[in-house]
């Protein structure tokens, strides 16, 4: 009995001890690091792919998965350079048009895995490989900046709208002044939307239901088709999201294929699973996983680690979590059963 | 004829705290078919799995003819000569393969097999098995193209291929229509006059009176009864499973009420005569058949899931025309489908989201759930329906077979509907649960018509007001549940081409 | 057949028309471009993303214009083995040159040396194919190294703090390294704080993110050596971030575009960059190939000298994308390297 509760609190607390013994860790063996600037800096650099993680989260609660998020956002930049430098148009309308994009792809992606009964991994692996090639084809796969040459032979005269750069690059005042970034503003706001979205409505609880058996979530007068179509809509739009902040920030359209970001942003939603043994996809866990990586990483380049350290570090971390989820989990639910 | 193959002797198992079995004394004998009965709980599972070399006996011993027999796991206990054919079906086969290979799985993976498959040798040797058995099927055609009781024909043909010496078939015809369930029976009264020891763990009453040799009882992980004189005696076999004796559910039959249900000419196959029904207010009605008569095909068109071929439906006098689960939701039709594990229950979710699922719109402040609203709501049904949990954040897992169901009929009576359908609803399920949902259901009935499908005919006669019998998607009899003339019932499931005295 | 050739001979001579601006003409060019439409040539590329390498194939394209080879372009897109293949099936196509732009010495070592069996001149660019049959192209990366430096010295003093970063075992920042090393060595005033580094797509972004990470820890730097432009692109977006553009210099090599625009911000913290033209060290790869096709041997090793930009030369000529750069600046828009008198230029 004792040892059952030992089990419970450790599958429950276990990670966030974990996080704490890190921040304490670093806030003491690495200068600087216990700062609100250094807190902030977390935040900014977990911002976007901590935005992609959550539209992740979105399609795992249905028990989908979405490939395509790193190259939406891939695309969602190179759309913003594209509509801004070369087709001259303002900021709200270039956002608008990233958003309309990342909605589209997710409806594609659903109807894919709903009506032409794609598996999940294989539509959204095509469209991932759909994106990064139709990304480059308005370019003849030039990056986007103001000054390049058209294939017409025109120069692009456009620049990124200031309102646009803002959405990456201003800074709130907070305790210090200009500490607080936009972009960390916006992740707080779709992680909060996410959280609420997927725990505390109906619409959210009937996508898990679907996620843990579909058939059932049916024949209580579910509209399955639906909900998983939403649920690759929002996937997508967080990915676009995810894009404009990148465009904002790098103020140019830089062709790049955005697996990193698909690939960090799954570990996010991974390491998810393990945070207050959740076990599920749960959009506090996915902020939570993105968060322990984010601090990681800033820690050890605080303290000069090399950049491989990195990569082993962010997999230690995912397996660490894996084994928090299944293996604890299935240690408690058999210890329940009897 | 009466040399003791294999022989349990004190067998005992706990897991923790729980004592599963508490001495368990049973011999098997050659040429003989035992029938082990018991309420769920009872151990059975346990039991066979022990024997089979899932589990190991924390004490105890096993013999097999006559040597010390200790299975280290399920592929040892199969070389020793004991077979075992599980009840999950999707256990036994693999649907990606042809029926050959799947007949012949163990000659794959026996030691020594070679590298590459003689798919001609294969085939030839899978249709000499097939043959054996009486199986018409061609072999190359792939496992999942067959429908439920082919699949369980093949794990049952292969686990026979295997010359067993002990063979244990754990509820074998609960997927078997009354054909293919003879076809199995005829097999078994071959294997044993070969010799064949059978453990038979069931369940059916029709079963058990066709093939017993013997009955054993369980009761609370020990053998609580053992009948082995001829004539065999079943009541006393019951008794000695439930530990009292069975009573009759005193039903008066509720009488002319406002109809609420109207099928008319309603024609679910092609070829088959048209359906007219009609489900008053306050009424539970049975629908019983054998399997392929039609019943679920009926309850999917009325819940909407299938469209009849001809005919229409009214509800409370309207057109009721179902586009899917959906829009029957709304109208007020309800059901609680068969095969909860996989139509009904959300693995993920506790007691409380499990029961309010379908009405998390009314659980709903705004946007935002109330917890606080569906627990209350389900606490409440807990109370009414007697759901045994520790509270309504049990995972719902954790709840045995009958309790789960209850949570899932539970679902339905939250909210007032026109309409109730229960698809199976006593699918494992033990007795007692049985009783606890039966009389819920009939408490409730007001203000709705309940339409109950089941194909054992002691279920019907337990819930029904009304039984309906429906034999090749037409209705072949109708009765008023009060001095049923039983025979005439019995015939009439059983179809006019066979003899009642089949299905018991 | 007469017909034909002269047909041949007529588009060559218009395309060299369009292209020179009828400086040459086909006849005046040696065998086997006195036929240069029946010339084929293949550039077998490993690097294909990013403006260096967008620019680089441009570069190829104009000069192969130039001279109205036939160019046939593969691209493996880092894929090593995919690139061995590429080469063969050049090969099979019956290229008369190849060029090789990147790739790995050990993939790429036998292929080549088919090729050259098979009768075919074959140009490196940018990776050693352990060929004495070989030309390579090179821009001298630790040159760039050297010349970035030596401006931060003149600007900075030979005493300040550095932040450095590097990604050891990419061949180009290797070379580049040992720039830093010597200027190091051989200025003891010189100490490096930090050194980090990521190719993590999109590189600028995840370079900024530690960047930051570095300033914040050693607030003293007040030089960054990025010797990449990627890199350099991530550590403006920190500095800025930080709000310590004024306080901090980078200094970095390779060119763009979206580079100078960079550098041209009002108070950019982007002090200089050095590069070769990439679209000069594509034309630069192709008249290697066409010296060879024409009998001649180059040398070995066949190096494009790169040059100094600075923010002030910028600023003071109002350069704005690199037609400005290549115009304002002559030895940015062509290396006199490999030339002949026969050769045909590309028209500026």
């Amino acid at each position: 009995m004792n040892n059952e509760r030992i089990l419970n609190l450790a599958i429950r607390y276990g990670f966030l001890v974990l996080l704490a013994g890190i921040v304490m860790y670093f806030s003491l063996a690495a200068e600087g690091f216990a700062s609100p600037r250094s807190a902030v800096f977390v935040l900014q650099s977990v911002a976007i792919t901590g935005i992609l993680a959550l539209g992740v989260t979105s399609t795992l609660v249905v028990d989908g998965f979405d490939l395509s998020i790193g190259s939406v956002a891939t695309s969602s930049l190179m759309l913003s350079a594209y509509s801004m430098v070369i087709l001259e148009y303002s900021a709200l309308v270039t956002v608008l048009l990233c958003l309309t994009m990342g909605a589209l792809v997710g409806l594609v992606n659903g109807l894919l895995i709903v009506k032409m009964r794609v598996p999940d991994l294989l539509a959204t692996l095509g469209m991932m490989f759909l994106l990064i090639g139709l990304q480059r084809i308005p370019t003849q796969g030039n990056s986007i900046a103001t000054g390049m040459r058209l294939p017409d032979g025109s120069i692009a005269e456009g620049t990124f709208a200031a309102e646009f750069l803002w959405i990456g690059r201003h800074r709130f005042d907070m305790f210090i002044e200009k500490l607080f970034p936009m972009p960390v503003v916006v992740f707080l706001l779709v992680a909060v939307a996410v959280w609420l979205f997927l725990g505390f409505t109906r619409h959210g609880r009937l996508m898990y239901a679907i996620g843990s058996n579909q058939r059932a979530a049916e024949l209580v007068g579910t509209n399955v088709s639906r909900y998983k179509v939403l649920a690759y809509m929002i996937s997508g739009v967080l990915a676009s999201v995810g894009g404009i902040l990148l465009a904002a920030r790098l103020g140019r359209g830089d062709i790049a294929s955005g697996n990193n970001l698909l690939l960090d942003s799954v570990a996010a939603a991974l390491i998810g699973f393990a945070v207050l043994g959740a076990a599920r996809p749960n959009a506090f866990g996915t902020a939570i996983g993105a968060l322990f990586v984010g601090i990681l990483l800033q820690g050890l380049t605080m303290m000069n680690a090399p950049y491989y350290t990195q990569d082993f570090v962010k997999g230690a971390v995912l397996v660490a979590a894996l084994v928090f989820t299944f293996y604890l989990s299935s240690r408690r639910s058999s210890a329940g059963r009897h | 004829m009466s040399q003791t193959i294999c022989e349990v002797r004190g067998v005992e198992k706990s897991f923790g705290s729980n004592r599963v079995l508490r001495g368990i004394d049973l011999a098997m004998r050659a040429g003989e078919v035992t029938v082990l009965m018991g309420a769920n709980g009872a151990g059975k599972s346990t039991l066979v799995k022990v024997l089979c070399g899932v589990h190991s006996a924390d004490k105890g011993e096993l013999a097999l003819a006559g040597n010390p027999y200790t299975p280290v796991d399920a592929a040892d206990a199969i070389s020793q000569g004991v077979v075992t054919v599980h009840q999950s079906i999707d256990d036994g086969v693999i649907p990606d393969l042809d029926v050959a290979t799947n007949l012949m799985l163990d000659k794959l993976t026996a030691p020594g097999a070679g590298l590459f498959v003689n798919d001609r040798k294969l085939r030839a040797e899978a249709r000499k098995v097939a043959e054996a058995m009486g199986l018409t099927m061609n072999v190359r055609q792939l496992v999942s193209e067959l429908d439920v009781a082919d699949r369980q024909m093949i794990a049952i043909a292969r686990a026979l291929a295997r010359s067993p010496k002990l063979l244990i078939l754990d509820e074998p015809t609960s997927s078997l229509s009354a054909t293919e369930a003879e076809r199995l029976f005829a097999l078994i009264d071959r294997l044993r006059s070969a010799g064949v020891a059978i453990l038979y763990i069931s369940h059916r009453m029709s079963d058990i009176r066709r093939i017993a040799d013997r009955i054993v009882s369980m009761r609370d992980g020990s053998i609580s009864g053992l009948f082995d004189t001829q004539p065999l005696d079943y009541e006393g076999a019951v008794t000695s499973m439930l530990g009292h004796a069975m009573t009759d559910v005193d039903i008066t039959p509720a009488t002319n009420s406002a109809p609420i249900l109207c099928l008319k000419a309603i024609k679910l196959r092609e070829d088959s005569p048209p359906i007219d029904l009609v489900a008053n207010d306050g009424e539970v009605i049975a629908v019983t058949g054998l399997l392929g008569s039609g019943k679920s095909q009926l309850a999917e068109v009325i819940f909407g899931l299938s469209r009849p071929i001809a005919g229409k439906m009214e509800l409370d006098g309207g057109s009721y025309q179902p586009a899917n689960a959906k829009s029957a939701v709304s109208a007020g039709v309800f059901m609680s489908p068969k095969d909860r594990a996989s139509n009904a229950v959300i693995p993920d979710f506790d007691i409380a989201n499990n029961m309010t699922l379908p009405f998390l719109g009314s659980f709903s402040r705004y946007y935002k759930l109330s917890d606080q609203k569906q627990r209350r709501a389900s606490e409440e049904m807990i109370g009414s329906i007697g759901i045994v949990c520790q509270s309504n954040r049990d995972g719902i897992g954790t709840l045995s077979g009958g309790n789960q169901q209850k949570v899932m009929i539970a679902r339905w009576l939250l909210k007032p509907g026109r309409v109730l359908l229960l698809d199976e609803p006593f699918q494992g399920v033990d007795i007692g649960a049985r009783r606890d949902i039966g009389r819920h259901i009939r408490a409730t009935a007001k203000g709705r018509a309940t339409i109950v499908f089941v194909a054992e005919i002691d279920e019907a006669l337990e819930i029904a007001d009304r039984i309906i019998v429906l034999n090749e998607a037409a209705i072949a009899g109708e009765h008023i549940n009060q001095n049923i003339d039983l025979a005439k019932l019995v015939a009439e499931v059983s179809g006019p081409s066979r003899s009642p005295a089949l299905a018991g | 057949m007469f017909l034909r050739r002269q047909m041949l001979k007529l588009t060559g001579a218009a395309a060299l028309t369009l292209g020179m601006g009828g400086v040459a003409l086909a006849g005046d060019m040696p065998a086997p471009f006195d036929k240069a439409g029946e010339v084929k040539i293949a550039l077998v590329r490993y690097l294909s993303t990013g403006d260096f390498f967008q620019s680089y194939l441009s570069g190829v394209e104009t000069q192969a214009e130039a001279l109205g080879v036939d160019l046939r372009v593969f691209d493996s897109r880092q894929d090593a083995a995919l690139q061995a293949d590429m080469v063969d099936q050049a090969i099979a196509l019956g290229v008369d040159g190849i060029i090789i732009q990147h790739g790995l010495t050990e993939s790429m070592k036998d292929a080549a040396q088919r090729a050259v069996e098979a009768g075919i001149k074959v140009v490196a660019f940018d990776v050693n194919v352990e060929n004495t049959a070989i030309p390579q192209v090179e821009q001298s990366d630790y040159m760039l190294g050297k010349l970035a430096l030596e401006q931060a010295v003149v600007d900075n003093g030979d005493n300040f703090t550095a932040g450095y970063v590097y990604v050891p075992g990419i061949a180009p920042l290797d070379r580049r390294d040992v720039a830093w090393e010597d200027i190091k060595a051989a200025n003891p005033g010189i100490k490096q704080a930090a050194m980090f580094g990521t190719l993590d797509n999109p590189i600028a972004n995840s370079v900024a993110n530690q960047a930051r990470s570095v300033l914040q820890a050693n607030p003293n730097i007040n030089v960054i050596f990025a010797p990449y432009d990627e890199f350099a692109k991530g550590v403006k977006i920190a500095v800025d971030e930080a709000g310590l553009t004024s306080d901090i210099k980078i200094y970095s090599a390779d060119v763009s575009t979206a580079d100078i625009s960079a550098m041209r911000e009002p108070g950019s913290a982007w002090a200089a960059t050095v590069a070769t033209n990439p679209a000069v060290v594509g034309e630069v790869s192709v008249r290697t190939l066409a010296l060879m096709l024409a009998g001649e041997t180059p040398d070995a090793q066949v190096i494009v000298p790169p040059t100094l930009i600075t923010q002030d030369f910028l600023n003071a000529e109002d350069i704005k994308n690199m037609g400005d750069l290549g115009s304002k600046m002559p030895q940015f828009a062509h290396a006199d390297v490999s030339m002949a008198d026969w050769m045909p230029l590309p028209k500026r």
